[in-house]
């Protein structure tokens, strides 16, 4: 995709007029951070700016034995995200997954605000859908896949 | 899973297909596409009839699951699919079948200048609405509310902003709805939505919403035309945009606080984001307030944007806006559900004399059409309009989700200045080419539950878009066509270049064609914004 950078860890695809992002990492919770990035990446070229301040997520499994648990709390935070970054214009680093399970998924990291003069939003997400939501164990580890509302 | 439709479309005549109730267990109602065979094999080309067939499981529909030529894929619903699911038969109201853009539609602003007069300062003016609205990605808007202006605005809609100087009374009777829908409950939307919308209202947004400055190009209908005060020549305004974070986060929430919900009613559903709940149930109340709020909000939005435009015209041309002549022609909606009366033993297919009428009623229609010239409106063809008690009138939960009310002449619900041509339906296409403005018909009220098409839908996906832009000037090839476009992002006008769209005139032609809607009038753009 020409517009945006992709590190590695995730991968942007086409979805019809919207975009969806897949993360890759060796454990389910190593796919927080790439799956954060990948939602940004939908937006732009977001540059983290200063003012660090230390944020929590606590998510709560709605139906913890329901197969889609892992994936619907990941969608969950990943809402929470785009909260942040529409209405107080900051974005999250230094990711710490404290607990990623059918249950919970409790993440600590690191709330910046955006440097405007570095920052190339390009488009506004509307939502982390439920579509094509999962997360899949593969030969390397786990991946998830989302879709985003452009 | 085949990315393509492979299941079965029989094709009813030349402009409708339809997937039998037999295709897929479950399917409470036929699927029914309106397509011409230009448009069909696109239409096969993604999994949209699937999500057609789909919707028709849902309890309570009536009669079909439709789309509208400009279908493609969508969020459990297709984009371009209407249902009218019956409440005192377990109707359901459901989030996807509005989508995450409550109240996403349409304004169109006519002027009394013409573009010889307008073009000397078009470019300006360009520039001066460009700064004007607030647009893209993270620009908020000019206009704030507090805490309880908004709880008024989200219950009163443009009525409230207008109350606070963003627009003329006349506006109101223009606007679909007066542009509030009644039963609106603020404290059904959560303090989240609030926060997303709090500086939003007013501006524009991003992705495909858009102003622009257009001009009449081509009149179809000389009357319908000079009741709407459209001339060949003259200049318009288009503005699309919708309830921008604020409706957003409605739909989010409510697909969350429903996910459980079909099971507790004991409703099976093929796709979780056709999560639905009973019109009738608490669940299912607390939605349709918390949506018809975030309408409002959407209106109050175009509203505002409307007047910013109107300041805009005015220090241009240093004329005030009213001798502009800058009235609202209309402004539809089309993401919504709202509860309208029909007559259900007429709406449908119908007998074989109603299939015969309507047969000869679009051959007319068509054969008019073919013949490129103006076409003089004949004698209105009046609805007989459905009135709640009458044998066989029953008030549905209509879902529009990319598509256009479409009322047709002397509908009640239509302001005095339509009642004889119809309601304007207005269509954006793409930014290089043309929109479209056509009158709603009384085959709607029959076929369509009064609804039509909403736009042209995408060819080319955004990256698709991007890389067909490589070594390219989208900008300087818009000059080329005519049109002076301004975009905040970036890659904004690449992913928005007109070849990315299907050509919204083909859609159009399906339904004028089935005698849905008629065209009335044809308009290029001349100048764009974009988020």
């Amino acid at each position: 995709m020409p517009s945006v950078s992709v590190p590695t860890g995730f991968e942007l695809f086409d979805h019809t007029a919207d975009l969806g992002v897949r993360a890759h990492a060796a454990s389910r919770s190593g796919l927080v951070a790439p799956a954060t990035a990948g939602l940004y990446a939908c937006v732009g070229q977001l540059v983290p700016g200063g003012d660090a301040q230390p944020v929590e997520f606590v998510l709560e499994a709605a139906a913890p034995s329901n197969p889609g648990a892992c994936a619907n709390l990941l969608r969950d935070y990943l809402a929470e995200v785009l909260h942040v970054l529409e209405t107080r214009r900051r974005m999250l680093i230094d990711l710490r997954v404290v607990e990623f399970s059918p249950l919970r998924l409790h993440v600590r990291a690191q709330s910046v605000s955006i440097d405007d003069t570095r920052s190339d939003a390009q488009r506004e997400v509307k939502a982390v859908t439920y579509h094509a939501l999962s997360i899949v164990d593969t030969r390397d580890g786990c991946a998830a896949t989302f879709i985003v509302d452009i | 899973m085949p990315d393509n439709y492979t299941g079965p479309l029989e094709r009813l005549d030349d402009c409708r297909w339809r997937i039998p109730r037999s295709y897929k267990p479950g399917m409470r109602v036929d699927g029914l596409i309106y397509a011409d065979d230009r448009l069909i094999d696109a239409i096969r080309g993604d999994r949209s009839p699937e999500q057609v067939a789909n919707v028709a499981m849902l309890p309570g529909i009536v009669r079909y699951s439709l789309a509208m030529p400009d279908i493609h894929w969508g969020y459990g619903f297709c984009i371009g699919g209407v249902a009218a699911t019956d409440p005192e038969q377990g109707g359901v109201i459901s989030p996807g079948g509005v989508g995450y853009d409550i109240n996403c539609g349409v304004r169109l602003i006519r002027t009394d200048l013409s573009l010889a007069e307008a073009r000397p300062r078009l470019t300006v003016l360009i520039d001066r609405l460009f700064a004007t609205v607030p647009a893209g990605v993270g620009h908020g808007g000019r206009v704030h509310f507090d805490k309880r202006e908004m709880r008024r605005l989200l219950q009163s809609g443009s009525r409230f902003v207008i109350e606070q100087g963003y627009g003329w009374d006349a506006d109101l009777a223009v606007t679909e709805a007066h542009g509030r829908l009644d039963g609106a409950e603020p404290d059904d939307v959560s303090d989240r939505a609030l926060e997303r919308g709090h500086d939003q209202c007013g501006t524009l947004g991003s992705g495909n919403h858009f102003m622009e400055v257009q001009v009449v190009d081509e009149v179809h209908d000389e009357h319908a035309a000079a009741v709407m005060g459209l001339q060949a020549g003259n200049v318009c305004v288009m503005i699309h945009s919708g309830s921008r974070g604020l409706g957003y986060q409605v739909c989010e929430d409510y697909l969350k606080l429903l996910h459980r919900v079909p099971e507790k009613y004991g409703i099976e559903l093929p796709d979780r984001q056709l999560v639905c709940a009973p019109v009738h149930s608490p669940e299912g109340q607390r939605y349709l307030g918390a949506m018809r709020a975030a309408a409002n909000f959407a209106w109050s939005n175009r509203q505002i944007m409307t007047h910013l435009a109107r300041e805009a015209f005015e220090s241009v041309f240093e004329t005030p806006a009213d001798r502009l002549g800058m009235h609202l022609v209309y402004d539809v909606a089309h993401n919504i559900a709202k509860m309208e009366p029909y007559n259900v033993r007429e709406q449908g297919a119908g007998s074989r004399e109603q299939e015969e009428t309507r047969r000869i009623r679009a051959a007319t229609v068509r054969e008019r059409g073919t013949e490129g010239g103006n076409e003089e409106t004949e004698s209105p063809n009046q609805c007989e309009s459905p009135h709640v008690g009458d044998p066989g009138v029953r008030v549905l939960c209509v879902h529009r989700k990319g598509a256009t009310r479409a009322f047709p002449p002397g509908h009640p619900e239509l302001p005095e200045k339509y009642c004889s041509i119809g309601q304007p339906v207005l269509v954006p296409g793409d930014m290089g080419r043309c929109s479209w403005v056509l009158v709603g018909q009384p085959a709607s009220m029959e076929q369509t539950f009064g609804s039509s098409c909403h736009g042209a839908g995408r060819r080319m996906s955004r990256t698709a878009a991007i890389r067909a832009s490589a070594g390219r000037d989208i900008h300087r090839e818009l000059l080329a066509r005519g049109v002076y476009a301004r975009a905040r992002g970036r890659t904004g006008l690449e992913e928005e270049q007109p070849d990315a769209y299907k050509d919204v005139s083909q859609v159009v032609d399906v339904l004028h064609a089935a005698a849905v809607s008629r065209k009335v009038a044809k308009l290029r753009p001349v100048g764009v914004i974009k988020g």
